[in-house]
This record gives C-alpha cells, structure tokens and sequence, in this order.
C-alpha cells in the first residue's frame, strides 16, 4: 500500500482525467442524491453527504435483465457486458456492504452477473470527515475509513487529498495518475489517523451489537416484535435504500413474440414477499416481516458468514417515514435478552 | 393545545372494554421525528403528544393492520380503535366510511383542529437535526423550536407544511369529540403547483414528469402511506395479468404513477402523506391535485366531506361533462 | 415528399353499439383508414383506464374508446361511468405531458356508420398531427 497525495488544484484535473473511464460519482437530482455517470471533462464536486440511493444500484442493478428469448427461436440470448466504470466517491460503508454482499453471491452458487460486474468496477472511496446524524458505522465493524472493498480510498486533508491504494486495481489507477500525484509525508497519514479518531468520536446515535446476534433466535417470539412494527408502512425504502439489502425476484416480462427475464430487487418488508403460489404466506404481517429483515442482518448472516450484514449507514433509520430507527431496535433486542 | 385534557380523554378512551387500542403520535427516537404510537393501556398515554411535527395520517393504519383469520374456535376481535384525526385525516376517516373500507362502529375519532404542520425536512435544513429529541410548538401564528439550544421562533410561513398551506379543512369534519377550539381556516395559497405545470406546452410538461417519474424506485411508500389505497390485491403486485410490469425504468413507472393518481381520482382528500414519505421528492402531490381540482371545478364534488356521499366514480349525472367527446 | 406516417391506434368499441356501428360501416362499404385496431368490450364502462395507458406502452399511438350515447347504454349506465373516469384520465394523461390528441372518446351508435368513418377519421388525423409516440413505450428502454 502506497500512500499519496492530490493537491485540490489539481483536482478537477483529475477528476477530468477520470472521466474517461466511464466515471459515476454522487450527484444531486432534486430531494436525491445518487450516482450519476460523468460527462467526460467535467469536473466532479464531493460533499459531507453520503447518497440517498447506495452505489450498490450500479453493481446490482434495481432492474437487470438475465436474458432475452423470442419464439420460433431456440437459443437464449445473453445480455453483454457492461462497460468497466469507476466509482468515485464511494464512503466506506457503502464499499463494505459491497465487500459483504460478494460473499452471498459466491456462496453456493456463483453469481456471474453480479461478479462480472463488481470485477469491472474500480471503487475510490472517500472517508467520512462528519459522520452523519444516524452513522454508526464503527459500531458494526466498518469505520469512517474503512479500506474493505475499496481499490483506493481518499481522505480530506484541507489542502489536498490523502490517496491510499488497498487492490492491484488501484495500484494501477494511482500508477496511471502518477502525474497529478506526490509522495505523501508521513505526518499525512498520521494527520488522517487523527481525522478518522475524530469521527468515530462524533458518532453519537449507536449501539454496541454485542450479543445480538446470539440474542436474536432466543427473542423469536418476543412481543417487542409487535411494538417496533406496529407503524410500520410495509414500503420498500428500508430495504431498497439499503447497501447490504440483496434480495431479488426474477420475472418474465413478454410483449408480442419476444420478451426477456429479468432480475429485480425485492423487499422482505412487501406483503407479498415469500407468498406462496396457494395464497399462504409464511410471514403473514409485519411483525414477521420487520422481524425477518433484522434477523437477516444481525442473525441469519452472521450464522453463514461470520459477520453482521449491516454496515451502520444510517439510512433506513433516516429515510423510514414513520421513525422505525433500526438503533432503537436493538437497543430494544439488547434490553429484551 | 392542552396537552392534558388530551391524554386524560385518552386515558379515558383506551380503558373503555370497548376499545383495543388508541393510535396517535409520541416524540421519535432522535431530532424532530414523531412515529405513529399505538396506545393500549392508560399507562401509555404519557408520551402521547400533539405538536406542529404529528403529519403523518395515523387513518392509513385503520386499512394497513393486517386482519389474519381467526383460529377455529374463538371469536373475532370486536372492539373499536380509536384514533386521533387532523382535519385531514378526518377527512380519510369520512371517505373510508363513504367507500365501506371501515364501519362507523368500528372506530372512535377524537378530532383535533389543526393550526397546521411544519414540514420537518424544511425544518431540518434550517435547524439541523440533532441525536436529541426536540419539540416544536405552536406559538399563535408562528411556531417555537424547543431544543438543546433553548427556543426560538420561527416564522410560520418559513416551516409550514405544503398540504397545510393549500389546506381548506383545518378542523375535523368528522369526529365523536374534539379537543381544543376550532381554528379559523386560513386563507389558502392558491399556487398549488399545478396551475405552474398546466402553464407549460406539453412537451415541456412531459420533460418535467419523465424526470420525476425516472427518479422512483418503486419502494411503494406513497401507495402503502395513504389511507385510501388499502386494497387487499392491489393491481400493482399482480402478476396475471401484470397490469405494470415490476422492472424500474421511466415506462413502467409512468403506467404505475399514472394508475396511482387515476385510482385516487375523486377519492384524494390531501393529506400529502404520498409527497411527504417519498424519498425521491416525487411531487405526488401535484397529480392528485390536478385531479382534485378538476372533480372539484367541473363536478363539484369534495370528497372527504360527507360519510354519506356516493363515491365520485361509482356514480354519475346524466348531464356530467362531455365536450371532450367526438 | 416523405412518407406520411400511419399511427396505429388501439380502438375499444362497445358490443352492442359502436362495434355494430363500424361494422354497418363495413358491410355499407363505407371506406375509413386502416389504422384502427379495434377490440371489442361489452361495455365502455368496461374500459379500465389503465388499457389505454398499456396500450400506449405497447406501441399504440392514439387510443379510441366508444360506446352508446347516453342514455341509449345495454346495460343502462355504463358509457356514463365511463365518461367520468375517462374525462379524468384524458385531463391526467394531457397534464403529465401526452399529447391529448392522442386519446379520444365517442359515442357511435349501431346504426351510425357514416359518423364512425368520421370518428375514426379524426382519431387518425389527431394521432398523425402527434406523431409517432415513443414517451413511454416499453420496448425503447433496453429490452
């Protein structure tokens, strides 16, 4: 790991530069921030704020399609490959979820289409300076800068930027721009170190998950079930707003004589999540189902992987239109253990 | 408001054997948030609130609690619920009742006249949120910021919600009792954002929805937010026939934004619950509208008002509008 | 000159009126355009809304419903529910931005050929002065 420095003048310099490779970076569309593609040249604006919709969109898409078919024809036809894109401006979180969610598509099966993708992706994160209100991610194993599942990680220095390289990847693409950049001190790094303390230190709406995960099968039919799902809306923005959320359903969609199959994301929070052809669902109100989504992360996964599958984000807490704050759920699992 | 007065009837309200259990609104978790509170026993009434932050319609959740079958054996579940209701909200309660969705029976509607509501993500981008709670209230006209840094004022005009801006029924219309006086209404802001659209050509129009409606990521709050669509088998997760299909691109969107603001057509009482849990910032509100205006101007009919009325599109006159038919 | 474009649009006709009536027009050899695709419903009551707005993401460039006149409906009310929601939904379709040529509502009865050649004429010139429609047709999006 090469540790390097971007001077601010040169940035929109490199940010122009990077443009050429298929460049998304956060961007403001009314009440939304998400990632957006750059024109080439353009220069790219970082702010505080992480998006509303997690960069997990790009490499999962909401909507993908698997194949096409048509009648009268007996071969499947398979989509191409996306182009190689860079992802600039990734926080730590969201490029950890990532990190996560490759696990489950290399468990028992592997996942072509997610893989390819995410092999094709170069991700350059930027670390949190002022974590936001409902940030906890050094509460579930990340931190404001947390290298996993980045390529190159960058930190605010004020005056310049600290460039980290963490994959073979990223060492390529810091070679590439070796122009732009110089030799980073030492009191550089220490100068991130203490940057990274002082974050951590801001973060102030948590929970320590500590005994969780063990907690969560004793509590399965603890009332505080029902309390914390009584307002719940059964909508889709907990889940879909989610960067570890990875839940699909796959559909055929036909018009005339051809159609195609596509993947699409789904929400355990939807009545008609798991209904069975018969009309029997086995997760039949929303206790079940608010159940089932922190069970998934603080449970089922850690079960099969080791580690919590959430990375403290804070956006379901943020976004639920009816306060169902995910730090008060387990807060409440701890107290009910 | 009088904060006691009111959970002293809901005290009264929840003991009664005849009711299961009182919905209302108490201080969420951290900064300006207000979740939906669903009251059971007299104990729980003391973090009942009501305050400039209680805009969510707690009338969605009469439809939204899942009603399983009853296990062979034992009866169902009779009492009431009881629910406190905004002019707005009421106005959900009185067309549930217009449209069978509840019976009158089934439910105890305690008014509350509302001064109007502020809009908290306005809020919060004016008075940043904190971990800590905060309170807002009402201060005559104006409302008063009660936080960690003291209190201050704020203008009404600078948090007010949209929907209260363009509010025409402040005070329940429909209620066993109130709490409070009944406000005056205000005079109404008549840019309600749709008049500025209809200015536009129709390409300019398009221009403007495409880009709304490529923003939705289909999560459904808007659908499952409003009390009025509580259809058990909603055309949209159907899949034989697959009225829209369930891919997200801007097509399927517009069938699916388009067949929300129909079905809501004549039915729409306002509430901005839609527009305010969309977290895209889908200017929902401003199809409804539209429709409402028009049901309003060339049908002159409110729904919302009258428990009594017939359903705007289960009915007719034989002389309703047809200049637009060939 | 360029070829003119032929719209295709999707027609729902009433059983007991309209149909009849385009097809008195046909065995009177009225001669109207081709560009209509007609399927027939029992009722323009039964005309869901949400047909129109399917049929223009499936490639319609203009849309016609009709029924009987008022008051001359086989089941006595239909064609006027009808009138209210497709009011609504052409006020709904025009202010997100389609083309409200592109939607059209009649009433044609069995024994009027002469106005559905008429009708049908106006329909296509509406849809043709639109032109081709391709704001939200499924197929342009990466099928």
């Amino acid at each position: 790991m090469s540790a390097m420095l971007l001077h601010k003048e040169k940035w929109s310099e490199f940010t122009g530069k990077l443009s050429g490779k298929n460049l998304w970076a956060p961007a403001v569309q009314g009440e939304m921030k998400k990632f957006a593609r750059v024109a080439e040249g353009q220069t790219v604006h970082l702010d505080e704020d992480n998006t509303t919709v997690p960069p997990k969109a790009l490499v999962f898409p909401q909507t993908e399609t698997l194949c096409r078919f048509s009648l009268g024809q007996t071969d499947l036809e398979l989509p191409g490959l996306d182009e190689e894109m860079v992802l600039l401006g990734v926080r730590p979180c969201d490029a950890r979820a990532m990190a996560l969610v490759e696990k489950l598509f290399r468990w028992d099966f592997e996942d072509p289409y997610y893989l390819e993708r995410r092999e094709r992706t170069t991700l350059i994160g930027l670390a949190c300076n002022e974590p936001d209100l409902n940030c906890f991610c050094s509460s579930v194993g990340g931190g404001p800068a947390s290298p996993e599942g980045l390529d190159i990680l960058m930190s605010d220095l004020g005056e310049s930027y600290l460039l980290e390289d963490i994959t073979e990847k990223g060492k390529a693409l810091v070679e590439e721009f070796k122009d732009l950049l110089e030799e980073a001190p030492a009191d550089a790094v220490k100068q991130k170190e203490q940057l990274v303390e002082d974050a951590v230190a801001k973060i102030k709406w948590n929970v320590d998950p500590e005994g969780i995960p063990e907690a969560l099968p004793q509590l399965w039919e603890d009332p505080l079930w029902e309390k914390v799902s009584a307002a719940c809306l059964g909508c889709g923005i907990c889940t879909y707003l989610c960067p570890t959320c990875h839940c699909f359903d796959i559909q055929d969609e036909v018009e005339g004589p051809a159609g195609r199959r596509c993947r699409m994301w789904d929400s355990c929070m939807f009545a008609e999540y798991t209904k069975h052809t018969s009309g029997h669902n086995p997760r039949p109100t929303r206790r079940e189902r608010t159940r089932n989504r922190i069970n998934h992360k603080y449970s089922y996964f850690v079960d099969k992987f080791g580690v919590i599958a959430c990375v403290g984000c804070g956006r379901c807490s943020n976004l639920c239109p009816v306060n169902i704050d995910l730090i008060d759920i387990l807060r409440q699992v701890k107290a009910a253990r | 408001m009088d904060l006691d007065k009111l959970r002293k009837t809901a005290a009264e309200i929840v003991s009664r054997d005849d009711v299961k259990y009182l919905l209302g609104w108490r201080r969420g978790t951290f900064g300006y948030r207000v979740a939906p509170y669903f009251i059971e026993d007299a104990a729980g009434v003391d973090e009942l609130i009501f305050s400039p932050l209680c805009i969510s319609n707690l009338a969605t959740y009469l439809t939204l609690v899942e009603k399983l079958p009853v296990p062979r054996g034992q009866e169902p579940d009779q009492r009431k619920v009881a629910l406190l209701v905004k002019g707005c909200d009421s106005r959900a309660v009185a067309q549930l009742l217009v449209e069978k969705g509840i019976k009158r029976e089934e439910v105890v509607v305690i008014g509350l006249p509302c001064p109007g509501m502020v809009d908290r993500e306005l809020l919060a981008e004016k008075y940043p949120e904190t971990e800590a709670a905060a309170e807002v209230k009402w201060d005559g006209e104006d409302f008063l910021l009660v936080g960690e840094g003291g209190e201050t004022a704020i203008p009404r005009t600078e948090v007010l919600a949209e929907k209260c801006r363009l509010c025409r029924h402040p005070n329940p219309v429909i209620s066993d009792l109130t709490i409070g006086e009944p406000v005056e209404p205000w005079a109404t802001a008549d840019d309600s954002g749709v008049a500025e659209i209809e200015a536009k050509e129709t390409a300019e129009r398009w221009a403007y929805w495409e880009e709304q409606f490529s923003k939705c990521i289909r999560c459904y709050s808007c659908r499952n937010a409003c009390p009025l669509c509580y259809c058990e088998d909603c055309i949209l997760d159907r899949l034989d026939p697959t009225w829209v299909n369930r891919a997200v691109n801007f097509s399927e969107n517009t069938a699916f934004h388009l067949a929300r603001a129909f079905h809501l057509a004549g039915r729409c009482i306002e509430c901005g619950e839609c527009e305010r849990v969309c977290p895209a910032g889908i200017p929902l509100g401003k199809l409804n509208r539209k429709l409402a205006r028009t049901v309003r101007e060339e049908y002159g009919f409110e729904p919302g008002l009258d428990p009594e009325a017939e359903p705007f599109q289960a009915g007719y006159k034989p002389d309703d509008p047809e200049e637009f038919i060939l | 000159m360029s070829e003119q474009f032929e719209p295709n649009i999707v027609a729902f006709l009433c059983n007991w009126c309209s149909y009849a009536g385009a097809d008195l027009a046909g065995t009177s050899r009225i001669q109207y355009p081709a560009n209509i695709k007609i399927i027939r419903v029992m009722c323009s009551g039964r005309v869901n809304p949400l047909y129109v707005v399917n049929a223009l993401q499936q490639g319609a460039d203009g849309v016609l419903v009709s029924g009987c006149h008022p008051g001359d409906c086989h089941y006595m009310e239909g064609n006027f529910y009808a009138r209210r929601r497709l009011k609504l939904l052409k006020e709904l379709l025009e202010f997100t931005g389609v083309d409200p040529r592109r939607f059209n509502m009649s009433w044609v009865s069995a024994s009027e050929g002469h106005k559905w050649k008429e009708v049908v004429e106006k329909a296509v010139e509406d849809a043709r002065a639109a032109g081709p429609f391709d704001q939200f047709r499924r197929r342009q999006i990466g099928w």
